[in-house]
């Protein structure tokens, strides 16, 4: 008795129109899944993949599945390899992707790359293969020069939207911006701000002043402040501005030049930037202030009293990025003044100093946790915590979604009863029900584990340093996080046996990584053994692993879920279990 | 609009008028000015001038029903008048689609064969708001959709862990466990005790993964499923031969798994253990035995036994070697890279 499809008289375009509206990836991935024409119409009319793990399936396989895409992002190196604990060479190169795209895909729009390793080759093909291409977005990424953007400023025409966050760019000359021709009016973000070398500024006056649509512009640190106002006024249309450096000879009619030149835009609503700021040159960003939404002020070594003077001016903000130097009372402050605000990074001034060089506490945290009832992203770096603190936080923030606290020194106790931190991360889980990113750190013993496996169950990515007492605790969390996609573990004394009774819930991770741990070379072997579609990298930098004994611990474990098998690019100091030997580059 | 009706309309406010014939055959008279809202239709009267009269009614597409077709002209009655707002069509769109989704189907397809665009982005946005959220199950239950992916293809998610049934023993055990622990703490120090009981579990652990004394019952049925396995063992192997040898074919790129077998990697969802890779389930009730060859098995117990019994015998000194080591590696909980720049997007 089969039923009668309820879509079964929609021609297949009907059915593509309505998948035209369907954007996120879990929603396009559950249409295909349905059944044989939904999988079959579904990947003709995907547009956009993202592929999380490079090595987790071939280019050939995406360009196989999805012939019509216009748009990829692929992530490469684990995110450890912020804190450099992924040793260089290690992998993440974007080139074979970028070479198979190029045949594949003529009509290729957008890249977007994270962790990866690009080439000024791999540059230069894009800038010639792809005739429509639009947005290039490298977040740290590196392997490549000025000479591969300026490639790409010559080639794409109708290139919109160049981004170089956070990269490592071997900055060869500030004349590749001179590359863009005169033609080119397309451009709507730029972001140079990772460049160390000087931009030809009067190139990028030009520049600026022929792109109407041109609405994000990250400066890097050589834009002297005193060229600002002519830059400004190009563009007044401006939304999201990174200045360069923000200081200078105090002069008034430089001041007078500045301020005019920010009034003059309307629209902005982020700024970023401000290395080296003079303080006595911050008002001139005053009456802009009110239209803030986002302001970054990582780099900025401005002490408190002037952060809070600028800060209580901007009471639309929905995003801080500041260095410790706004201290407790400028937490305060921010709590009063930005009822809207949604997330808080606080990054350390001195993170290597022994002593705490400003007075940020976690009383900072606890008041904006209780002034600001949108917070739900928090990133903080503190050198002293207490479960109490972080029962407050937990109970007056129960929509937080990411919650990364970073007590500087490891191992630290609550520093009024001298316990374990496991109860108040425990409440931070207990209540924050649709929490979805969490980094631990201070000291904590297997039971901060057991309530994160009972209590996290949207837990999608933990971090872990310096914790636990035994495989107990990462056998709470496999066994318990349900939606569990990344887990990256350092200096914990997790070994075999966690690990090994949870194989199978590995498959249905992304990746698992593990340095400094206590997991054997043996148990590392048995995994690669039993479960084909894990590869099972070791990173050892001592040689090759199996010139110690099976039960000596590994130096670090990169596990992640693959359709593509090992792969065959590792350099000499990763292995990857399998039966047979692994194959390597020399 | 009945015929004797029509008749007791003042002439005045007769408006022109024509005849449409839906799929099932029959016929009605529609105000001219509503159904020419519809592109379809209004070629038909102006291109080949039908629907003047009965007998030359215009046929509709087979997928216009008469009770689509009334909705379909509910939606031009309302929008074809010009003084609207943006907000009242927004409003009234917005009410409109409330309906169940077969009819909204039904709606979405007539819509297009009439070729009335505004109406089939307004129903397929309606349609894909119902999809949005859903697992595959639920949108082919919603949409009465076939099952029709095939073993290879299909990827049911991975059970999570819980239903492991080693899983389901360590949990117990560690229930346990805590139990006693909370009850030696009204009594002694809670340092001494935790450290008891952590070199406890361990064995407990070993115990557990190597089948002895307590767990008597579950070592019986495993023996009893052993044996019968051993029949099946011989085939099991040479499939698991056969997983693995297409896995090494993947290496160049060259044979591509079945289609979606990739599709959820790249998904990001969970995988699954196909009845074709793995010849059984991984995890059985009961069974704790995971299919992999029994001679392998045994070594692979010796192999954690072993591990086991060096990880307690110098587990206080690895303890001290790893807080040691720690204490070094102090100031370094992130090391960031040569310019001691810390990401900001980290």
């Amino acid at each position: 008795m089969q039923r009668m499809a309820y879509t079964f008289s929609f021609p297949e375009e009907v059915l593509e129109h309505v998948f035209s509206f369907i954007e996120s990836e879990r929603d396009r991935n559950a249409i295909s899944l349905v059944c044989k024409s939904w999988y079959e119409i579904e990947r003709w009319c995907r547009r956009n993949v993202f592929v999380g793990n490079c090595y987790a399936v071939s280019p050939v396989m995406v360009i196989k599945r999805f012939p019509e895409l216009r748009s990829i992002a692929l992530k490469g190196k684990p995110h450890f390899a912020d804190f450099n604990l992924v040793p260089e060479g290690w992998g993440g190169y974007v080139c074979p992707w970028i070479a198979a795209m190029a045949c594949a895909f003529p009509c290729l729009e957008e890249i977007r790359l994270k962790r990866m390793v690009i080439t000024d080759e791999s540059l230069e093909l894009i800038a010639k293969s792809f005739k429509n291409f639009k947005v290039l977005v490298l977040t740290s990424c590196e392997g490549f020069t000025t000479d591969g953007l300026a490639a790409i400023a010559a080639n794409c025409r109708n290139l919109k939207e160049l981004d170089l966050q956070e990269s490592e760019v071997d900055d060869l000359s500030g004349h590749w911006l001179s590359h863009f021709p005169d033609s080119y009016t397309s451009l709507v973000s730029l972001n140079i701000s990772c460049l160390g070398n000087e931009v030809s500024l009067s190139a990028l006056e030009r520049l600026l002043g022929r792109c109407p649509n041109l609405r994000t512009l990250r400066l890097n640190r050589a834009v002297p402040l005193d060229r600002l106002p002519n830059l400004l006024r190009r563009c007044p249309q401006l939304v999201e501005l990174g200045t360069g450096v923000y200081s200078t000879e105090m002069r008034p009619e430089v001041f007078s030049n500045l301020e005019a030149a920010f009034s003059g835009c309307k629209q902005l609503k982020s700024l970023s930037g401000f290395w080296d700021v003079l303080p006595s040159y911050l008002p001139a960003v005053y009456p802009i202030c009110s239209r803030l939404t986002s302001l970054n002020l990582s780099y900025a070594i401005i002490q408190s009293p002037d952060l809070i003077k600028l800060i209580s001016q901007c009471p639309n903000l929905l995003r801080l990025w500041v260095l410790d130097y706004i201290e407790d009372a400028g937490l305060y402050n921010l709590a009063a003044s930005c009822k809207d605000l949604r997330e808080l990074r606080v990054f350390p001034s001195d993170p290597f100093g022994l002593e705490p060089n400003v007075a940020l506490t976690e009383k900072g945290l606890v008041s904006v946790s209780e002034g600001c009832p949108r917070l739900q992203s928090v990133l903080y770096f503190c050198r002293q915590m207490s479960n109490a603190a972080l029962f407050t936080i937990a109970q007056n923030r129960p929509n937080l979604t990411r919650f990364r606290l970073c007590i500087i020194e490891p191992r630290t106790p609550d520093y009024l009863t001298h316990e374990p931190l496991d109860s108040g991360f425990g409440a931070i889980v207990e209540h924050c029900k649709d929490l979805q990113r969490l980094s631990l750190s201070g000291l904590l013993t297997d039971r901060v584990f057991e309530y994160i496996g009972t209590y996290g169950k949207k837990l999608e990515m933990l971090s872990v340093a310096f914790a636990g007492e035994s495989d107990l605790g990462l056998h709470h969390v496999l066994s318990g996080c349900d939606n569990l996609r990344k887990l990256e573990i350092r200096d914990c004394p997790f070994g075999d046996k966690a690990l090994l009774a949870n194989a199978a819930k590995l498959e249905t991770m992304r990746s698992l990584w593990m340095s400094s741990c206590s997991v054997s070379y043996g148990a590392c072997k048995l995994l690669g053994q039993k479960m084909p579609r894990l590869n099972v990298e070791v990173i050892d930098e001592r040689g090759p692993p199996d010139s110690r004994p099976d039960d000596c611990a590994v130096e670090k474990l990169y596990i992640y879920r693959t359709v593509a098998g090992p792969r065959l690019d590792m350099p000499g100091f990763v292995w990857t279990m399998e039966d047979n030997s692994s194959l390597r580059l020399e | 609009m009945s015929e004797i009706d029509m008749a007791v309309i003042k002439p005045e406010m007769m408006k022109p008028y024509i005849w449409l014939e839906t799929s099932d055959g029959s016929i009605q008279q529609v105000e001219q000015e509503i159904a020419m809202y519809c592109p379809l239709i209004c070629k038909e009267i102006i291109q080949k001038g039908m629907g003047s009269s009965k007998n030359c009614a215009i046929c509709l597409p087979q997928r216009v029903s008469p009770a689509t077709l009334s909705l379909i002209l509910d939606y031009c009655r309302f929008h074809q008048v010009p003084g609207r707002s943006n907000k009242e069509r927004k409003s009234y769109d917005e009410k409109f689609v409330r309906m169940d989704t077969k009819r909204l189907c039904e709606l979405t397809s007539a819509a297009d064969s009439l070729q009335l665009k505004p109406l089939v982005d307004l129903t397929s946005r309606a349609l894909a708001r119902i999809i949005e959220g859903k697992s595959p199950e639920e949108i082919r239950e919603i949409f009465h959709l076939p099952d029709d992916l095939t073993e290879e293809e299909k990827l049911e998610p991975l059970k999570n862990t819980t239903d492991d049934p080693r899983i389901r023993l360590l949990n117990r055990l560690y229930a346990k466990k805590r139990k006693e622990l909370k009850e030696r703490e009204r009594l002694k120090s809670v340092e001494v005790e935790e450290e008891h009981i952590d070199k406890r579990s361990v064995d407990d652990l070993l115990s557990f993964i190597n089948g002895n004394e307590d767990q008597k019952g579950i070592k019986t049925s495993k023996n009893k499923k052993k044996n019968r396995r051993k029949k099946e063992q011989h085939q099991k192997n040479s499939s698991l031969k056969e997983a693995s040898g297409v896995n090494k074919k993947e290496v160049n790129g060259q044979n591509i798994r079945p289609p979606n077998s990739e599709a959820d990697i790249i998904a990001e969802t969970s995988i699954s253990h196909t009845e074709d890779v793995f010849a059984h389930k991984e995890f059985d009730d009961g069974d704790i035995d995971d299919g992999i060859d029994p001679a392998l098995k045994e070594k692979i117990d010796r192999e954690v036994e072993d591990f086991a019994r060096r990880l307690n015998s110098d587990w206080p000194e690895r303890m001290q070697e790893l807080l040691s080591s720690g204490q070094e590696r102090k100031t370094m909980l992130f090391s960031p890279n040569g310019n001691s720049f810390l990401r900001r997007n980290a």
